[in-house]
């Protein structure tokens, strides 16, 4: 047995030395076609999918440390009415928990909810934007996972596994179809919130899998890209002299050596000259006009999950296959000012209703909708309880770990609109109707891709690797698919 | 030949398609071809079996459907009283014949259907008796006869002769010797890691005695950066990391274990005792100092300290790992997958491994955040394993589904039954365990040893599977040379560099690499070793090779990890609020094994070249071809330094002329003279960048060394504890408000150069903090004079280590202050108005350091200032585009694929 990507290797060395035999080396030598070339190399080209698929991209929402379901998307009222009173104990049973000792309070919700748009969801009064087009959007409020602590939790939901060391989702869906854009990643990253998430850049990684399709983080200040700029000194026009000097002195050796890994690493030096002109490109945002400039809330230059909303839009446009934005700063333990859910979650929440909206209709008007899945949501969810860090109730209000019960949402691509899909019982604890687990969401994602999440592996370690993991559990959320 | 035609079948039909299936199948026929008439059951019919049938008629009973088990010839049988599957001698009346060859649900019920080849063989085989043998691998390596070759000429060594006798077999023919200049290149490169100096090709090529390579390889066997590069590989395995990974990712210091691997493997300790150190060093009697150190090896598990989490769930995964990696490293076998139940296709039962389990399952370390146990040493601390009391010992039990909250029947420290027993009286602990893994019976140390010795000295294993030797793994290339060189390598009693030596003497490694497409086309891979191997260098080989040839690497060996140039933004971990601070002189261009590696965010060059991140044990990496390794090696800075060197020197040191200045600087960085037309296009590139390159674009390419690498420019106004150490005035007596300005009198105050820190009456006058001034009070006011020399300075800024708070003032003006506690050296900005007070001439650093919680913590602080002189006036000879031209063509140089590959 091989591994698939020897056989990669393996056909892209064939496919080129039977190009070679043709008169690649003659073609080359002309300077012909450079472009071509590089693409019929690149382990990123376009491959075919395991069924026609419903989304041809994918923009991922992560919003990191988690963010509280009960004031933002799943409404319960019942809890409200326990507020202040003592948590009973068939909750508490054998629990773990982050921080809550002993017997914490039930928090009821300080924020006023009501309902929205045809399908009548359910939605705070902090996301009045997002509010609008709930009816483009599947509600999902019964999910679950088994990670309570936000780096396992993290590299479960992405990697499909808590530890660290597997593919993500986006690895795994570049892995499966390539990407439409050789001058641009195929699996772009995007970091706002003042910090990289708890898993850090496992989170994107290509883990097993071969290194080419870990995520590229694009960062919004500096470089978009590590190493993109031309060095102090060298001109745009200097570069590419010395780009054709390494192709032709490569070609050189290679006429000498055979090897048609000097082809392949031409292609690659090629790209790179592409992608330093194609990656400033998409991310400069000044170019669009004031009109979605005003939609999103976007300030060319300035650093911010509106930024990266329009971002992400721009690069699905152009045909990048899987976009993945982290949100840092949703982690609302009380403990602090800066962590209570009455002063902080508002501000994050405003930081990112106006653009996830403006998102959506963008995609919309643009036709993309259709053709790209939105998934929002946190890696887990948070008490109904009141945490009560140290086994005291100080001035500060807050929520712990939950990882029985949270939402998420979805839009786009194969996914139906305007539902409210799942529920928790009555004080948001457990789910009590169409429970949704990690592994079905995953499974989920690659479906509406094209990609069986059963089939889809990569042999590693013994085992042949899959995002949902080596036992059969996940199905796909079928109430969900249009 | 027929081979080839299938070949070409498979190309035109299947590959794009289904690459695993068709790669599965073109072995399949390769194998059955070449066989002819009688079907081998362990190179056709086991690996077809364990593919497609074990993951449901395998060794796994919970996932077994229909009863029906097809790994043994009992189960196939149906002897041990499950359903029948197989009739040795008539397939018309086997059960698994008629389902594989079912016209409407055939078996396998998922993937592709066995093709027509498959299915012939296993038919054959059934007709044939259905014998079953064991897997090649778990059999103890038996030394074989040297096959008979008809060129006898050619082999130097036993290897020659399994690789010729192949190659013969198939009608080829070796490979002409590789040229003594790329030969000399290619040995220091896999021998030390780095490109040979020019001096010993020299030596080497102009050497003309009949030994001159031997000798040659010898010298390169003794330096010590041999050590370094084989460390190198042994650390992808330990999963050797500077932090504790998992969300905070904390610095840990466990760096003296990695200077011990340095050190074990340039002693050449032989490879039993390499690994018993490393196991169970602290087992041994009367064990040394470094006995101790060696057992990191396990101690590079990953440590969750994150709140909530259960300390027993992170130790329970740290043990699982170390199971794991422990038949990894040593057996080749994927023991990890039985963790949570029985493994479906090697030997080895979920009891079994939780039996394994069992001899990791007695040390002290938990998942803490202190890392403990460690072990002083010098200055600093290094962690170690240490078994609990003999009245603490832990009970272990089996995992249901691998659920450590999920206990099942309690089992004994034992080794896997499908191996040779532990000896009657060897202990049942770590050390009973690793004695057992090198002892000579295993079956598979010395074979995955030296396999993986072969993988790094020829791109690839001769089992390609490094990491597995069970019935999943690839079959290996050549059978035979294997067990030669396993015997080998334990006839000589696990003698490492001998067993290099000899491999990279033979005939076949030093083949050229040069191929003809006819060659690319029957052998992409080079399977059969008719040619030199050509892959790319790994990633701290390119690093390393770019330093060395622009002659900046430091030769310096050992030490705290170093932190050179990375572009900034890369450390940003949520609750760990750590730096990267650039260290300063030599250490900003040590060897890569030196640089920090943080499991969260790695230099971000290593990792773009495939250099494992210390997650998790590495046993092969995976090479890719990536644009993102282009940008790196284009645009980095640091190799636009390497590029300005190589210029500089070419200038400094070549002929005036341009074609003499294209020879040296080819030479100096290739290694060989470039050929005419080479010559010719660079001295167009050349005349091309002079061109584009002004005033102003040229004084930037010549003054990377500046920016970058020259320590000169960055002075220590105040030096901190680490080095020549400032002394300080202080004193623990409130002074009084006026004790930071200049005008205050400080006479009567005590001196004494940081560290300044409590230590337990204990730890008085030991090693751990041998330098500094003790201080046990509240508070501590402290005041130091320094000169700033005229002329412009860049970045000034405190480097302060401080558990406790501070607040620091210059000239009076407040400058800087924290109460968030730093165990490593942190670097503060200087508030704006502090920096203005600054003036030429004398100054005043005044520091106010105090407790925060209990004396016993360790209350400490050291303080340093430091700033960078500026760049200063345009140097007239760094401005000229005639000049700066030459880093242009040393940047493309240093990019070409030659540079960047083995061949």
């Amino acid at each position: 047995m091989s591994s698939d990507y020897s056989l990669i290797q393996e056909y892209t060395r064939r496919h080129f030395l039977e190009r070679c035999q043709l008169g690649l080396a003659g073609m080359f030598l002309a300077g012909l076609n450079r472009a071509a070339v590089a693409a019929e190399t690149n382990p990123m080209v376009p491959k075919p999918p395991h069924f026609a698929p419903k989304a041809r991209a994918v923009i991922y929402l992560h919003m990191a440390g988690s963010p509280s379901q009960l004031d933002l998307l799943d409404y319960k009222p019942e809890l409200i009415k326990y507020n202040g009173k003592p948590c009973p104990d068939e909750l508490l049973k054998g629990k773990r928990f982050a921080f809550i000792k002993g017997v914490p309070q039930m928090m009821g919700t300080p924020f006023q909810f009501s309902q929205h748009g045809e399908s009548g969801g359910w939605v705070s009064e902090l996301l009045p934007n997002f509010s609008n087009v709930i009816d483009d959007v599947t509600i999902i409020r019964s999910m679950t996972t088994e990670q309570f602590n936000h780096a396992p939790a993290q590299l479960f939901l992405h990697t499909g596994n808590s530890r660290f060391g597997a593919a993500s989702m986006g690895a795994w869906a570049t892995y499966g179809l390539g990407s439409e854009n050789q001058d641009l990643p195929g699996f772009v990253v995007l970091v706002g919130g003042g910090n990289n998430p708890d898993g850090g850049k496992s989170l994107w990684g290509s883990g097993f899998l071969p290194s080419v399709y870990q995520g590229v983080q694009c960062r919004t200040q500096g470089d978009p890209v590590l190493y993109l700029s031309d060095p102090d000194g060298i001109s745009r026009a200097l570069r590419r002299k010395t780009v054709d000097a390494i192709g032709d002195l490569d070609k050189l050796q290679q006429e000498a050596t055979g090897d048609p890994e000097t082809a392949a690493r031409v292609s690659q030096y090629e790209l790179a000259y592409r992608m330093q002109i194609s990656v400033p490109e998409v991310m400069d945002i000044s170019r669009e006009p004031a009109s979605i400039h005003k939609m999103y809330g976007t300030e060319p230059g300035s650093v911010s999950f509106a930024n990266n909303c329009l971002l992400a839009r721009r690069l699905v446009e152009k045909g990048v296959r899987f976009v993945q934005l982290f949100q840092w700063g949703w982690d609302h333990h009380g403990s602090n000012r800066r962590e209570d859910i009455r002063y902080d979650l508002p501000d994050r929440a405003r930081g990112i209703d106006q653009p996830v909206a403006a998102l959506i209709q963008d995609l919309k008007q643009r036709g993309l909708l259709d053709q790209t899945l939105v998934v929002w949501g946190g890696e887990f969810g948070r008490t109904p309880m009141r945490e009560n860090r140290g086994g005291v109730y100080g001035s500060f209000m807050g929520r712990d770990h939950h990882p029985h019960a949270f939402s998420m949402w979805m839009a786009g691509g194969g996914v139906k609109r305007g539902l409210n899909f799942g529920a928790t019982d009555e004080i948001g604890y457990y789910p009590v109707e169409n429970k949704v687990t990690i592994r079905d969401l995953q499974a989920t994602v690659l479906h509406l891709l094209g990609l069986d999440a059963f089939r889809l592996s990569y042999p590693f370690q013994g085992l042949n690797q899959r995002l949902i993991g080596p036992t059969d559990e996940a199905t796909l959320i079928k109430g969900i698919l249009a | 030949m027929k081979n080839h035609q299938r070949i070409r079948e498979h190309r035109a039909g299947g590959v794009r398609r289904n690459l695993a299936a068709a790669w599965f199948a073109l072995v399949g026929s390769f194998a059955a071809l070449a066989a002819g008439p009688p079907v081998d059951f362990q190179r056709d019919i086991r690996p077809l079996l364990a593919k497609r049938c074990f993951a449901c008629h395998g060794p796994d009973e919970g996932s077994r459907q229909a009863g029906l088990r097809l790994d043994t010839f009992d189960g196939a049988t149906g002897k041990n009283g499950g359903r029948t599957g197989i009739v040795p001698g008539s397939s018309a009346q086997s059960r698994v014949f008629v389902r594989i060859t079912h016209p409407t649900t055939p078996m396998p019920p998922v993937g592709e259907r066995l093709s027509p080849t498959e299915v012939d063989l296993i038919k054959r085989w059934i007709d044939q008796g259905a014998a079953y043998t064991r897997h090649w691998a778990f059999a103890k390596p038996v030394r074989p006869n040297l096959p008979s070759v008809r060129n006898q000429a050619w082999p130097r060594s036993g290897i020659d002769y399994f690789v010729l006798a192949r190659l013969e077999q198939e009608n080829l023919k070796p490979s002409r010797e590789a040229d003594a200049n790329l030969l000399a290149r290619r040995a220091a490169l896999d021998l030390i890691g780095l490109p040979p100096a020019p001096e010993w090709v020299r030596e080497f090529v102009d050497d003309k005695r009949p030994d001159a390579y031997e000798r040659y390889i010898d010298r390169l066997l003794a330096m010590p950066q041999f050590g370094e590069r084989w460390a190198r590989v042994w650390l992808d395995l330990a999963r050797y990391a500077d932090t504790q990974g998992y969300e905070r990712d904390f610095r840990r210091s466990i760096w003296p274990y990695r200077d011990w691997v340095i050190k074990a493997i340039n002693a050449n300790m032989p490879f039993d005792q390499f690994s018993i150190r490393q196991l169970a060093g602290d087992l041994l009697p009367s064990p040394t100092e470094d006995d101790l150190i060696a057992t990191g090896f396990h101690r590079n598990t990953m440590t969750n300290p994150e709140a909530g989490s259960d300390p027993e769930e992170f130790r329970d995964l740290a043990v699982k790992d170390r199971v794991a990696v422990t038949g990894q490293v040593w057996m080749g076998l994927t023991w990890g997958c039985a963790q949570c139940h029985t493994h479906k296709y090697d030997p080895i039962s979920h009891a079994e491994f939780y039996q394994l389990y069992a001899f990791l399952n007695q040390t002290q370390d938990a998942n803490r955040v202190d890392d403990t146990p460690s072990l002083k040493i010098g200055g600093g601390s290094t962690l170690v394993m240490r078994d609990l009391p003999p009245d603490k010992l832990r009970v272990t039990h089996i995992e249901q589904r691998g659920n450590f909250l999920d206990p099942g029947a309690e089992v004994q420290a034992a080794t896997p039954a499908a191996f040779f027993p532990m000896p009657g009286d060897a202990p049942r602990n770590r050390l009973g365990l690793a004695e057992w893994l090198v002892n000579k019976e295993n079956p598979l140390t010395a074979r995955v040893t030296v396999n993986r010795f072969w993988a790094r000295l020829f791109g690839r294993g001769i089992v390609e599977t490094e990491e597995d030797f069970g019935t999943q793994g690839s079959s290996p290339s050549h059978p035979e040379l294997l067990d030669w060189l396993a015997t080998e390598f334990m006839n000589s009693d696990w003698n490492v560099k001998a067993m290099l030596k000899t491999i990279v003497t033979s005939a076949t490694y030093r083949q050229s690499s040069d191929a003809s497409a006819a060659d690319e086309e029957r052998d992409p891979y080079n399977r059969l070793l008719a040619r030199g191997a050509r892959y790319r260098l790994d990633a701290e080989m390119i690093h390393d090779q770019m330093l060395s040839v622009a002659g900046l690497l430091s030769s310096k060996m050992y030490g705290p990890p170093v932190m050179p140039w990375q572009p900034d933004g890369i450390w940003q971990v949520v609750y760990n609020s750590d730096q990267w601070i650039l260290s300063s002189g030599e250490d900003r261009y040590r060897r890569s094994l030196y640089t920090f590696l943080r499991r969260t965010s790695p230099y971000p060059w290593m990792t773009t070249y495939d250099a494992p991140t210390g997650e998790v044990c590495t046993m092969r990496r995976i090479r890719t071809n990536t644009p993102l390794q282009a940008l790196a090696s284009l645009n980095d800075p640091v190799s636009m330094a390497a590029a300005q060197r190589i210029a500089l020197r070419t200038l400094d040191e070549a002929g005036a002329s341009d074609q003499a200045r294209i020879a040296y600087m080819f030479q100096m960085a290739v290694g060989r003279q470039p050929s005419p037309s080479e010559a010719k296009r660079l001295l167009a590139l050349h005349r091309d960048a002079q061109a584009d390159l002004d005033a102003e674009s040229s004084q930037k390419l010549l003054n990377y060394d500046k920016v970058l690498y020259s320590s000169d420019r960055e002075i220590a106004l105040v030096a901190d504890g680490r080095g020549k150490a400032s002394s300080w005035q202080y004193t623990t007596q409130d002074p009084g408000d006026a004790w930071k300005t200049s005008a205050f009198d400080a006479n009567a105050w005590k001196s004494g150069a940081g560290p300044f820190a409590f230590r337990s009456p204990a730890a008085q006058g030991s090693a751990e903090s041998p330098a500094g001034t003790p201080w046990d009070s509240e508070q501590l006011w402290m005041r130091y004079e320094f000169d700033v020399p005229a002329g412009p300075l860049e970045d000034p800024h405190l480097l302060i280590r401080c558990t406790g708070g501070f607040e620091v003032f210059l000239n009076g003006v407040r400058a800087a202050a924290s109460s968030i506690e730093r165990t490593s050296y942190y670097k503060y900005a200087i508030d704006k108005p502090a920096i203005a007070a600054l003036k030429p001439g004398r100054n005043l650093i005044a520091v106010r350091a105090y407790r925060i919680g209990e004396k016993d913590r360790g209350q400490s602080i050291d303080v340093g200032l430091v700033a960078v002189r500026s760049l200063g006036p345009p140097d007239p000879r760094r401005d000229q585009p005639a000049r700066a031209a030459w880093v242009v063509v040393a940047n493309t140089i240093l990019n070409l694929d030659e540079m960047l590959t083995r061949r």
